[in-house]
């Protein structure tokens, strides 16, 4: 079971805002999740590892360098900018 | 009562790779603020993170170089966190599934500091505070680190930097890091607790976060324990807490409650496959490693016959290293190449880049040819010597410097009449000499080193002129 107060801890690690009329439902449908996800505890034993179920290793990229993209586009679809860095709301208090 | 210290270290070494962990911009330190970024180092939607093979071969590099055991498996996890310098509100490290396990370095008490672990993983953006806002450059964000974790083994804060140096010396000997502290490529956080001598219980630790110079980490660490032995002293509890250490007030502050490992959030990186290390790869990794700088020192003093302290002199920076051991290629005495090196030459190389670079007047073949002319008794020490020193002023060779005339020493013949002279010349050093003043017979020495023009034998000219003096009498 989820408690409501694991739902409100996630909420401001995700830095989230949830209101006192969410979090009932919120506990409920990640209960829900949680349990379906339960399910595979009750399979029967599988060898099979499910870290790596598609058996894919190694992707490996050659230590190449290729241009950047200009700065411009970089800083497109940022909501503010200001001497070609991103611009942010202060976040040291 | 008396207290005990006990730290851990993590280290940030940043991988000295052209590229990215993830993406192909260019990894070069400076640059105009998000000019080396891409859709991926920015955690655009939709982009696919593909891994450095380089990041995984340097890695293994350190973590052999630290006599850790390499994962055959290993994989990427992500660590979540809200902050502006992660583009895309997590990491990209690795948890639970490390590339290197069970190492050590040893210091020169005997004692091993175990590594628990080495993990590879992304750099951080840039954020410049201002009033009301903050700027954020990613050119550093996805600039691959590797992460050395100690386990809780140093017990004093000279352990503490010896352990900081050697790591540096190492990385920067393989070759996988510059290991400059002071442009950040090299960052340690340090976990402090004390407890009472002789009990084996861990205290409440505090963790001390990115110091960049290893007079801070010091500084920083004899702050620390005296804070906390103050707290317990009078009384009170140390609190678990994240520090930042102000190197102008020389004293710790809070940053923040630290976070559980779990409020982390970590998982398994769905967009990177597994990394598989086929013990091959390790083993070529292992062919390729370069001598490191404590088996070069074991080899300097058991093989080469150096003093210990020449040899930790010589190791201390690779190219000096390489430099004294092409200089005494062919030559019969390390010791001499020794002491030119660290005698003379080291007086043009003052600042610690200097000497990590090495860039001398004086090429090492250049300093093995005249050590081969004195070894062929060509030339005598005082000649090698004056000349050594023109070498490093003009930048000539000993060769263009040294006359034909100037080779093959003194006669006997004439350096007795240059003796002679000496004595005649210097009534009151002989007189001197005679009243029983033995340093009087420098003076004398000197007379025929100035006048052979260096190419004197000084011990033989010494063995004569007392010779002269006690005949004479």
């Amino acid at each position: 079971m989820v408690t409501k107060e694991e739902i409100m801890k996630i909420a401001i690690l995700s830095k989230l805002s949830v209101g006192d009329d969410e979090i009932d439902k919120l506990t409920q449908d990640m209960s829900e999740i949680i349990s379906f996800a339960d399910t595979i505890n009750n399979a029967a034993d599988i060898e099979s590892d499910f870290d790596n179920i598609n058996n894919l290793s190694n992707a490996f990229r050659e230590d190449e360098v290729l241009p950047s993209l200009d700065r411009e586009q970089i800083l497109k679809n940022a909501k503010d900018s200001d001497e070609g860095c991103f611009m942010v709301k202060n976040i040291m208090k | 009562m008396k207290y005990e210290l006990v730290a851990g270290f993590e280290t940030h070494v940043e991988l000295a790779t052209n590229t990215k962990i993830f993406c192909s911009c260019t990894t070069e330190f400076g640059g105009e603020p998000n000019t080396h970024c891409c859709p991926i180092c920015i955690g655009l939607p939709g982009t696919l993170p593909k891994l450095n093979k380089r990041v995984v071969e340097y890695a293994i590099r350190a973590g052999l170089a630290t006599n850790c055991e390499i994962a055959e498996i290993s994989k990427m996890d992500r660590k979540n966190y809200c902050y502006p310098d992660l583009p895309k509100a997590y990491q990209i490290s690795q948890y639970d599934k490390p590339l290197c396990e069970h190492g050590y370095v040893q210091l020169s008490n005997g004692r091993k500091i175990r590594i628990l672990r080495i993990h590879i993983e992304e750099d951080a953006g840039k954020l410049v505070h201002r009033r009301g806002d903050t700027l954020v450059d990613y050119n550093r964000g996805g600039v691959p680190l590797i992460e050395i974790v100690t386990e809780p083994d140093f017990r004093s804060v000279d352990e503490a930097r010896e352990y900081v140096e050697k790591l540096q010396l190492i990385m920067r000997y393989i070759g996988v890091s510059d290991c400059k502290m002071q442009e950040g490529s090299m960052r340690c956080d340090v976990n402090i607790s004390v407890r009472p001598e002789g009990s084996d219980k861990l205290g409440t630790r505090t963790e001390i976060k990115n110091m960049n110079s290893i007079t801070f980490i010091a500084k920083a660490m004899e702050y620390e324990y005296n804070r906390q032995v103050d707290l317990i002293e009078s009384g009170e509890k140390v609190i678990q807490e994240t520090l930042r250490y102000d190197d102008v007030s020389n004293t710790t502050s809070s940053m923040r409650g630290k976070e559980d490992a779990n409020d982390y959030r970590y998982f398994r990186d769905p967009d990177l496959v597994t990394i598989n290390v086929p013990r091959e790869m390790v083993e070529d990794i292992r062919q390729q490693l370069p001598e490191l700088p404590e088996e070069k020192k074991t080899r300097y003093v058991e093989e080469l016959g150096l003093p210990e302290a020449d040899a930790i002199l010589l190791t201390k920076y690779r190219k000096i290293a390489e430099y004294f051991e092409k200089a005494i290629e062919g030559t019969k005495t390390p010791k001499t190449a020794a002491n030119f090196i660290i005698g003379q030459i080291f007086r043009s190389v003052e600042t610690e880049s200097e000497k990590e670079e090495f860039n001398v007047n004086v090429t090492a073949e250049s300093l093995n040819e005249l050590i081969i002319l004195l070894d062929s008794g060509k030339i005598r020490m005082n000649l090698a010597k004056s000349t050594l020193d023109k070498m490093l002023e003009t930048g000539k060779k000993a060769l263009e410097l040294i006359d034909e005339s100037d080779m093959g020493g003194l006669d006997e013949n004439a350096l007795m009449d240059l003796c002679r002279q000496a004595v005649e010349s210097n009534p009151k050093a002989v007189k001197d000499f005679l009243a029983g003043k033995q340093k009087a017979v420098k003076a004398m020495v000197g007379f025929v080193m100035k006048n052979s023009r260096g190419k004197a034998d000084a011990a033989l000219a010494e063995e004569i002129i007392i010779g002269i003096i006690n005949d004479s009498q």
